[in-house]
């Protein structure tokens, strides 16, 4: 674990320097931990895939102050109570109209549409982080021979329900958005409502499966 | 009962911010200009997470069907009261069916306006800022069309107020902004990190909303070991993000987590000139020390509190 600041009023905990489980779970360790204390100083938290970001309210409390604690606290948080990893199917129609980006992968990865399709619904994938937009899952680990780059110019717009995949990692648009990672399917499945706490259908540390419609 | 007769360019409900969801993507939405919303509350006499009226552009025009009162703070606007000029940064009464109108923005980009009698929204996930892209909070998850009416939550009358001119920030362009580092500087070159540290100049582009701000420079370098691209992590608002392109983008309320690299983030003292910065103006940074941005912050936090008290 290893702090740094971020701006005046961030704090930012490493965990380590690549996408891995273990890693992960230290991070999803820790976030439970720190939400648990319920600290009025701490006004945001943002969990991803190696590191946690804390934003805190710079009228009642400092960077050093913040630091300090947290590192006096550190032994205790493994004894934290995690909530229980959901594990959520989501059916996705791939290719055709909801996949633009199909038949760029398979010029590039040589593979066929039902072997693209047939890896990608092959592994359960871990929620490493929800965000950047509302309900958007960073699904990983992907499968090597799916890791294709991000586009270079990315779309204005991607329509809710695109499951996209960038690198090793796979996700969901929770929303219409901006995105530039490759579509290949989309689903019907509702992944956020404002309406009703806790609004998120996925918190980090579950776990999905996606079947093939 | 307020109508808007005319919404300016775009025009949207926020508040102080929704706080507290960043693990499920959830963004803070709030007023981009956080001192001009401050003072605001504080001319009205409204609770400090009121909602209020964040408008862009001229031809903003509203009616209201019972007395009020009523303040504009923010970009300095050329504003109308039935035809008489109002005075910027203050409160004025109005009474039920006369017409407040922006005729147009003199300095700056983003003006609040807000009202006594707060107004009769819903709070949606602790907040009532609009969330454009995801469609809640605000009035309706959307921007004010004309012909909208929204309730008033109670019948109080403000105190009539205004705020000194020295309180009064300057909004003209070229704006300076200054800077502390980020977690990634060390991906870019000294040249760059000097260009962008010590008053090189960057065009605002005219591809900038609430999510970000694109600027137009001769692209920063990426040294040659240095990734091009981060795993993707948590950002906070003003993190200045360098794509693969070299063009900075400052990030503002609309973001949770970011996968380019953090060159730098903009100093909180600095963070409310982000909402007045336009297409075509000119932006210079200069890279301070973390005491340096604290001590500025705390300088602008007293002469808040000197002048609400």
């Amino acid at each position: 674990m290893k702090l740094s600041r971020y701006g005046e009023d961030g704090i930012r905990i490493l965990f380590g320097d690549s996408i891995n489980l273990e890693i992960h779970k230290k991070v999803r360790q820790f976030y439970f931990f720190l939400k648990s204390l319920e600290l009025k100083e701490i006004i945001d938290i943002i969990p991803s895939f190696r590191s946690c970001l804390i934003h805190f309210d710079v009228e009642s409390t400092s960077f050093q102050k913040l630091a300090s604690f947290i590192m006096e606290r550190e032994p205790s948080v493994s004894s934290v109570d995690l909530p229980e990893a959901k594990t959520y199917e989501i059916p996705v129609s791939y290719g055709g109209e909801f996949g633009p980006d199909m038949k760029f992968l398979i010029s590039q990865l040589g593979l066929s549409e039902d072997e693209i399709i047939n890896i990608h619904i092959s592994i359960i994938y871990t929620v490493f982080a929800v965000g950047f937009i509302p309900g958007f899952p960073y699904l990983g680990i992907l499968d090597r021979r799916l890791s294709v780059p991000r586009l270079e110019t990315p779309r204005v717009k991607v329509p809710e329900g695109s499951v996209g995949i960038a690198q090793l990692q796979t996700g969901i648009y929770s929303f219409d958005s901006p995105g530039g990672w490759r579509i290949i399917g989309r689903t019907e499945k509702k992944l956020f409502n404002p309406q009703e706490a806790p609004y998120s259908l996925l918190q980090i540390g579950d776990r999905i499966r996606f079947l093939r419609l | 009962m307020i109508k808007i007769i005319n919404t300016g360019w775009f025009s949207i409900i926020i508040d102080s911010g929704r706080y507290g969801h960043g693990a499920i993507g959830v963004p803070p939405s709030s007023a981009l200009d956080h001192y001009a919303y401050c003072i605001l509350n504080h001319l009205l006499g409204n609770d400090k997470d009121a909602p209020a009226i964040e408008v862009i552009g001229g031809k903003f025009a509203l009616t209201v069907g019972t007395d009020v009162t009523c303040a504009i703070t923010g970009a300095r606007v050329r504003a109308f009261l039935n035809d008489q000029p109002l005075r910027p940064w203050a409160s004025f009464p109005m009474v039920k069916g006369s017409i407040l109108k922006v005729q147009d923005v003199e300095e700056g980009f983003r003006y609040y306006v807000g009202f006594s009698c707060g107004m009769n929204l819903e709070r949606i996930i602790s907040s009532y800022s609009t969330n454009m892209e995801c469609r809640f909070g605000g009035f309706k998850g959307r921007p004010l069309q004309k012909g909208d009416e929204m309730d008033f939550k109670d019948m109080k009358m403000g105190e009539l107020s205004e705020v000194p001119e020295r309180h009064i920030p300057s909004m003209k362009p070229p704006h300076r902004l200054r800077i502390v580092e980020g977690p990634e500087i060390s991906y870019f070159t000294p040249d760059s990190v000097k260009a962008l540290a010590e008053g090189s100049v960057f065009t605002v582009s005219n591809r900038m909303n609430r999510t970000g701000i694109r600027l137009e420079a001769k692209p920063l370098t990426f040294r040659k070991e240095a990734d091009m691209s981060i795993i993707s992590e948590g950002i906070l608002p003003g993190t200045i993000q360098i794509p693969g392109d070299g063009v900075p983008i400052i990030m503002l309320h609309e973001r949770t987590i970011g996968g380019y690299a953090r060159i730098a983030v903009v100093a909180k003292a600095d963070q409310d000139l982000l909402a007045h910065l336009k297409p075509g103006d000119h932006v210079l940074f200069e890279k301070i020390g973390i005491e340096e941005a604290q001590s500025l912050w705390k300088r602008k936090q007293e002469a808040i509190n000197s002048f609400i008290k």
